[in-house]
């Protein structure tokens, strides 16, 4: 990002993604919707390792069902612990290298099941249902895929009772002389003029990393470490999820008749994890799902930049491209990495950013818990693919130490930074994710997760947001805020 | 403050496009996740090359160097009995298009081509054009091997990198870099930006058969398709 760096440890690697528009990334995310599991909330007592969040499922479950009902999510019920059911509009049916893969994964007793993406199949609130251009990466013209800026931001504007600032970078969150926050200070992009915003409470949503970002600049004589963090928590335990991904070729697929497989822009099916019972027999903790990948792409820029560089060039190249089109396909993994002291964030007071904000410095490293979890998606791939008559595109050891796993910050789940837990001394934020030392200021991204489960983080950060603010509402009616 | 007349952003013009995918293309190593800025760079040499008699007046190469990218996209690309070759396809005016747009880009094309002239003419007192086809297919080969002993190369050196950052892996032997390396880079540039500008033409969309971007009410998978795989599959 152009102007906006930010500096990274000796020794560590990290990739910060940001979206500088209305909507954040929900604009151009993956829409995966995955609710957490029950045991997903209660990791600790489970394994010993990381924390216990300070909510169960059993709270958050209303909230799941208000946010798929809200946003829309495809899926189908199916009763699997790992991957708890929902409110779901009909799912499209499986593509064809799909239905392969569910009888490969059938034959290994992996669950094989309709994805759960946040695209309608049916109108709800104005939005008409998908209508299978595969585009949805780009932003949806018709809001059939969720983005919060369609379907949350916009719609408020319309009531009169919203109004939004954009290019306004937010610099600090200002308090009153006895620590409560009263508004925040920010840059306007356009004039790069300072600014202030007043108001009765503060809730920051502005992705994890920048909401500690924000909250370790905001530094007073009340909180000279920073707002809200007397605990000395804000910054750590960042977590991204663990990704690997593996491809391979299925003559089965060669030469079919082609059809159009753009349909609601991502996978129809996926695996969730399945293995949450035999964690005795594995040699690493907590689980992964499956992604699906396959079918016949557009061709873009760089689509055949593999292909090119595995058949040379020339009539042999264009034969093969040609004949392998639409054959492929490809599992990426998205696990669940234990929080480690070592992976965190704090300020570079040595380097602002083009608006004078001091920028984050990143810290991170991989465990043997996430390589070998990794190394067990690497076999399972390679067994689904073999079963299907498939060969494996295997990686030699050069590329599996260099690609083996994911670069941190790469699978654009990093949540953490301002976790939620019981009290003021293990945590920064309440169940609620408002700060336990400042009750009118909250963190509702994913900063406030205490773990990250395989489940891609949004539809939680949804739900976690709108039981915050259900909270607040009712804190703000008794006058506690 | 943000007004809802705002939603509608005037649209960007084709140049900013083009100039987007121009610097992309160097600054992700070609893969671009837009699929559909390719065809902007497409539409765009189509139509400057109806203002100037319908052949395309290239802009950032000389004329000896495009005739060079004119030749490399035809041995890199063939027509066959199924479509038109790279040449057919535009690769040249896409490469030179794209080049025009982006100083590191021109730089890899203009310093390759030149790399290569030097080469040939060591090899044979001749230009890579000038050149007999044999010399030519020799001389590609070679960069063929070399691009593929670099990639290996490249992944070691960056398992060597991580492995301090993950694991402790030490055994590695590092290949030594091979004598054509500069050339073996540049003909990975040349290939994969024929190869991205031949399957993003409508001659190479036509290749493929690329069914997909349409609008539908509702989703359905040919049975026929289905059951000529599964009928291939070990399912059967």
């Amino acid at each position: 990002l152009d102007g906006e760096p930010y500096t990274v440890g000796e020794g560590s690697q990290f990739q910060w993604f940001r979206s500088r528009i209305v909507g954040g990334r929900t604009n151009h995310y993956g829409r995966m919707s995955f609710r957490f599991s029950d045991y997903d909330f209660k990791p600790y007592t489970r394994d010993g390792l990381g924390f216990d969040w300070p909510i169960s499922y059993e709270d958050i479950a209303p909230y799941y069902d208000k946010a798929e009902e809200f946003i829309g999510v495809c899926g189908s019920i199916e009763g699997i612990r790992s991957a708890p059911d929902g409110k779901f509009h009909t799912p499209p049916p499986p593509k064809v290298h799909e239905t392969l893969i569910k009888k490969a994964s059938d034959k290994l007793g992996i669950p094989c099941i309709p994805n759960r993406r946040a695209v309608i199949t049916k109108a709800i609130n104005g939005r008409a249902p998908c209508h299978y251009c595969g585009q949805c990466g780009r932003g949806c013209q018709t809001a059939s895929a969720y983005s919060s800026s369609q379907v949350d931001i916009f719609p408020a504007m319309k009531t009169g009772l919203v109004k939004v600032f954009d290019n306004a970078m937010v610099a600090e969150v200002l308090t009153d002389a006895n620590g409560k926050a009263n508004g925040v200070l920010y840059v306007d992009k356009k004039t790069r003029e300072h600014r202030v915003i007043r108001g009765r409470a503060v809730v920051l949503a502005a992705s994890a990393c920048e909401s500690a970002r924000i909250l370790l600049n905001s530094k007073s004589s009340v909180f000279p470490n920073g707002l809200a963090n007397g605990s000395g928590l804000v910054g750590r335990y960042l977590m991204d999820s663990v990704g690997f991904g593996l491809s391979g070729y299925v003559p089965a697929l060669e030469g079919m008749p082609h059809y159009d497989t753009d349909g609601y822009g991502g996978a129809h099916l996926y695996m969730p994890w399945w293995e949450w019972e035999n964690h005795n027999k594995l040699d690493f903790p907590r689980g992964y799902h499956i992604e699906i990948g396959g079918g016949y792409g557009m061709p873009g820029v760089g689509s055949y930049h593999g292909a090119a560089r595995a058949y040379g060039y020339g009539a042999d190249m264009k034969k093969n491209i040609r004949q392998r089109y639409g054959a492929s396909i490809g599992f990426s993994g998205r696990g669940e990495m234990i929080p480690n002291a070592l992976s965190y964030t704090e300020i570079d007071s040595s380097v602002v950013d083009q608006w004078g904000i001091p920028v984050l410095k990143f810290h991170f490293k991989w465990s043997d818990h996430e390589w070998r979890q990794a190394r067990h998606m690497e076999r399972t791939f390679t067994s689904i693919i073999e079963s299907m008559g498939g060969k494996v595109q295997g990686l030699n050891n050069a590329q599996r130490e260099s690609g083996g796993i994911s670069i941190p910050g790469t699978i654009i789940h990093e949540v953490g930074t301002v976790k939620m837990g019981q009290n003021a001394k293990n945590s920064v934020l309440n169940g609620y994710t408002q700060a336990h030392e400042v009750k009118n200021l909250f963190v509702m991204d994913g900063g406030s997760f205490v773990s990250n489960p395989d489940k891609n983080p949004t539809l939680t950060i949804n739900a976690l947001a709108w039981r915050g603010s259900d909270y607040l509402a009712e804190e703000m009616r008794k006058g506690n805020v | 403050m943000f007004n809802l007349t705002q939603i509608e952003p005037a649209a960007p013009s084709r140049r900013d496009l083009i100039k987007a995918l121009a610097f992309a293309v160097t600054a992700t190593g070609g893969v671009i996740e837009d699929v559909a800025a390719a065809q902007h760079a497409h539409e765009e040499t189509a139509a400057t090359a109806k203002t100037t008699g319908g052949k395309y007046q290239p802009k950032a190469m000389n004329a000896a160097e495009y005739k060079t990218l004119e030749r490399l996209a035809v041995i890199i690309v063939p027509a066959d009995d199924v479509s038109g070759s790279g040449l057919d396809a535009g690769a040249p005016a896409f490469i030179d298009l794209l080049s025009s747009q982006n100083q590191q880009l021109a730089g890899i094309f203009h310093g390759g081509l030149a790399w290569l002239d030097g080469e040939m003419n060591k090899r044979y007192e001749k230009s890579f054009v000038a050149a007999t086809e044999m010399q030519q297919i020799q001389m590609i080969n070679l960069l063929v091997e070399a691009e593929r002993h670099e990639r290996l190369r490249v992944d070691e050196v960056a398992a060597v990198k991580r492995s301090s950052d993950n694991r402790d892996f030490a055994n590695y032997t590092l290949r030594p870099v091979h004598p054509l390396a500069a050339g073996g880079h540049f003909f990975d540039w040349v290939r994969k930006m024929t190869v991205d500008a031949f399957y993003t033409s409508p001659i190479g969309m036509k290749d493929l058969n690329f069914m997909g971007n349409k609008a539908y009410s509702k989703y359905e998978v040919p049975n026929e398709s289905l059951e000529y795989a599964l009928k291939r599959s070990p399912f059967a």
